[in-house]
């Protein structure tokens, strides 16, 4: 199984943050597995828990007060969430590497982009400063930007949006990781690098044959990139599927909700649609089905029961009442 | 020797030179604000004065009673001596000369190298006492920023306490224990001088700590030591520069305070001491109290214009 397939596998994970006001639980039992090889999108609204989920497979949330409450994250069978921190220590960023959202704040001002590349190269692979340097080079050279030199000569705050978020992902993936997490890379910079540094991953995974867990609220940004998305609301996953199936037929209400928010460039006018009320508040998740006070198809029992996932093909995962056992078929 | 010598010169200059475009852009400015510039000009003369000034004065122990009381050069001075052949009071006006340009004390020792002598003591006082508070500081307001939780409790606890404990009392009581030494003077300075260090270095981390590159450089498979090392410290260093050259100044008033009222060191002269001998003879030999009071209050003035510039410079808010 392990052979040709999974190399990462999120099974029913919690996570919450420990506050004064009671616990955001932000991860509720979320499920998902990374294929080699391909592009997997976890997409939700702002605050669905779909970062708390990307930090929590390292275990980078904030503790205090941040916690993962249960749960298992398996990498090539080997569970880090209950890891030694040593070991752990050694998959992040050379088994598992990390793009950040915002390249501005995940660079150190302090330090030129060229001292932060290679710092992290000589520490995880454990080469000698030249090599290093050298090895950091190559990245950025490998990212598309032209003038290497210059650019790891440069402070963060010297560099365009565009230039700072391809020297991030030359720094996620400087140890050569056969994981990369991405969050939300392309929130932060304007529509014609977007496309472009879309294109850059897209390359970079199928080179390097890299396995993507790509964090995104954008489901253009899915259709582009991703091979299956897993849609997250209130920090469960509500539907998986190939990104094909997932956006002709959308299942879950939530996911159709979210689909006919797109805005429509054939020519139809008329207002933006948008989901009817605010995603929940984590520290009172609602009963039942998180979903079920915008849901336009609530039902008694959503509000009782929480919809257990129900597999309606090879890879369509949905969880949802609409699709009980009865009309399965 | 010279070769630890030559190493020690390295570690020193080659952050300089690696980060001289940064520390370029800050002198620039730094150099807008005149009073700053004006007081690293006096620091750096002093510290010169500090170094090489003892070589070039006459010894400042030196007792010569043929020659006390002498003025500044320019000033006159009247003293009254029992003249033996008349058997009367006589008056007589001294007058200061170029053998001891600033005058001499009560024991006819030069005044001139007795400040200068006076000046190594005090600085060395300022920055020893400053370096190991701030050392402290740092160290646990960024643990305590950095680890939250109880840890973060029980040091800002301690850190309280330690405000409110009045530490002077428990300089004089050291010193009245243990006997005046300055080395003993300069390590309670240091280690009960920290705890505003720590509750602003602390404030400062604490904003660093949840930064996406703190998250990026643990993702990158940091330790803790190396976060707090090289992401956080590094960019707490201007606050803790400005917060040290701003210490100085209380550190040398306090040591001058301790000997002013006879608690300071007797085995050298600071200036604290020379103005402690000075204040007895005020109505016959005025200079020997101003002289050193003068300097103390240039370099406190001088420690306060350059950390005033220096924060300005270093607060990418302000539009110096």
């Amino acid at each position: 199984m392990t052979e040709n397939g999974e190399i990462l596998k999120v099974n029913d994970l919690h996570a919450g943050f420990f506050t004064r006001r009671g616990v955001v639980k932000a991860v509720n039992g979320i499920n998902f597995t990374l294929m080699r090889g391909e592009c997997l999108c976890l997409v939700g609204e702002s605050g669905c828990g779909k970062t708390v989920t990307a930090l929590s497979v390292l275990r980078l949330i904030e503790s205090p007060p941040g916690r993962i409450t249960g749960g298992q994250v398996l990498y090539k069978g080997l569970d880090l969430v209950n890891c030694p921190i040593g070991r752990l220590r050694q998959i992040r960023g050379k088994e598992i590497g990390m793009v950040f959202q915002d390249a501005q704040s995940a660079f150190n001002p302090v330090f030129t982009v060229g001292n932060q590349i290679t710092e992290q190269i000589g520490l995880q692979l454990k080469l000698g400063r030249h090599d290093a340097y050298q090895k950091a080079l190559t990245m950025l050279t490998e990212m598309g930007i032209p003038a290497g030199e210059r650019v790891m000569e440069s402070y963060p705050h010297q560099l365009s949006g565009g230039m700072k978020q391809r020297a991030m992902i030359a720094m996620g993936l400087s140890c050569d990781p056969p994981v990369l997490i991405a969050d939300e890379p392309t929130t932060a910079i304007d529509v014609t690098i977007k496309a472009q540094i879309l294109q850059l991953l897209t390359e970079l995974k199928q080179t390097r044959q890299m396995s993507m867990l790509f964090i995104t609220h954008d489901l253009g940004v899915v259709s582009e990139i991703g091979d299956r998305a897993v849609i997250v609301y209130g920090g469960r996953n509500v539907e998986t599927g190939t990104v094909a199936d997932i956006i002709d037929d959308p299942k879950h209400p939530y996911t159709v909700g979210l689909l006919s928010c797109l805005p429509d460039l054939t020519g139809s006018s008329g207002r933006l649609k948008s989901i009817p009320g605010t995603t929940p508040d984590p520290i009172n998740l609602p009963h039942g089905c998180t979903f079920h006070p915008r849901c336009p198809h609530a039902m008694p029992i959503c509000k009782k029961e929480v919809p257990q996932p129900r597999q309606l093909s090879a890879d369509r995962i949905v969880s949802c009442h609409l699709y009980g056992e009865n009309d399965a078929g | 020797m010279t070769d630890r010598l030559k190493k020690l010169a390295l570690a020193i200059v080659r952050p300089f030179y690696a980060n001289r475009r940064l520390i370029g852009y800050y002198w620039v400015r730094t150099r807008r604000n005149k009073l700053a510039v004006a007081g690293l000009t006096y620091i750096l003369f002093l510290i010169c004065l500090a170094l090489i000034g003892p070589l070039f004065t006459l010894d400042p122990t030196d007792v010569d009673f043929e020659q006390k009381n002498m003025p500044p050069v320019g000033f006159n001075n009247p003293i009254s001596y029992y003249d033996a052949a008349t058997d009367t009071l006589t008056t007589r006006e001294l007058s200061g000369t170029w053998k001891h340009p600033l005058g001499t004390d009560g024991k006819g020792r030069d005044m001139l190298s007795m400040l200068v002598s006076g000046a190594r003591i005090s600085l060395m006082v300022g920055l020893i006492a400053t370096g190991i508070a701030v050392f402290i500081g740092t160290l646990i307001g960024v643990l305590s920023a950095y680890l939250g939780g109880w840890v973060d409790n029980v040091l800002m606890r301690f850190t309280d306490i330690m405000m409110t404990f009045p530490f002077f009392l428990l300089l004089v009581l050291i010193v009245f224990i243990f006997g005046p030494s300055l080395g003993l003077i300069v390590l309670v300075i240091g280690i009960t001088g920290w705890t505003g260090t720590a509750r602003l270095v602390r404030s400062e981390a604490l904003s660093l700590r949840t930064r996406e590159f703190v998250t990026a450089a643990k993702a990158s498979g940091a330790r803790d030591s190396r976060v707090i090392f090289r992401h956080l410290i590094p960019n707490v260093i201007s606050l803790i520069i400005v917060i040290a050259t701003l210490a100085i100044p209380g550190v040398i008033l306090a040591e001058a305070s301790l000997s002013f009222i006879g608690l300071g060191d007797p085995a050298v002269t600071s200036w604290g001491i020379i103005l402690e001998s000075g204040q007895q003879s005020l109505d016959t030999a005025w200079w020997v109290a101003v002289e050193p009071g003068f300097l103390l209050f240039l370099t406190v003035l001088a420690f306060n214009f350059l950390g005033d510039g220096l924060r300005d410079a270093f607060d990418p808010k302000s539009t110096v």
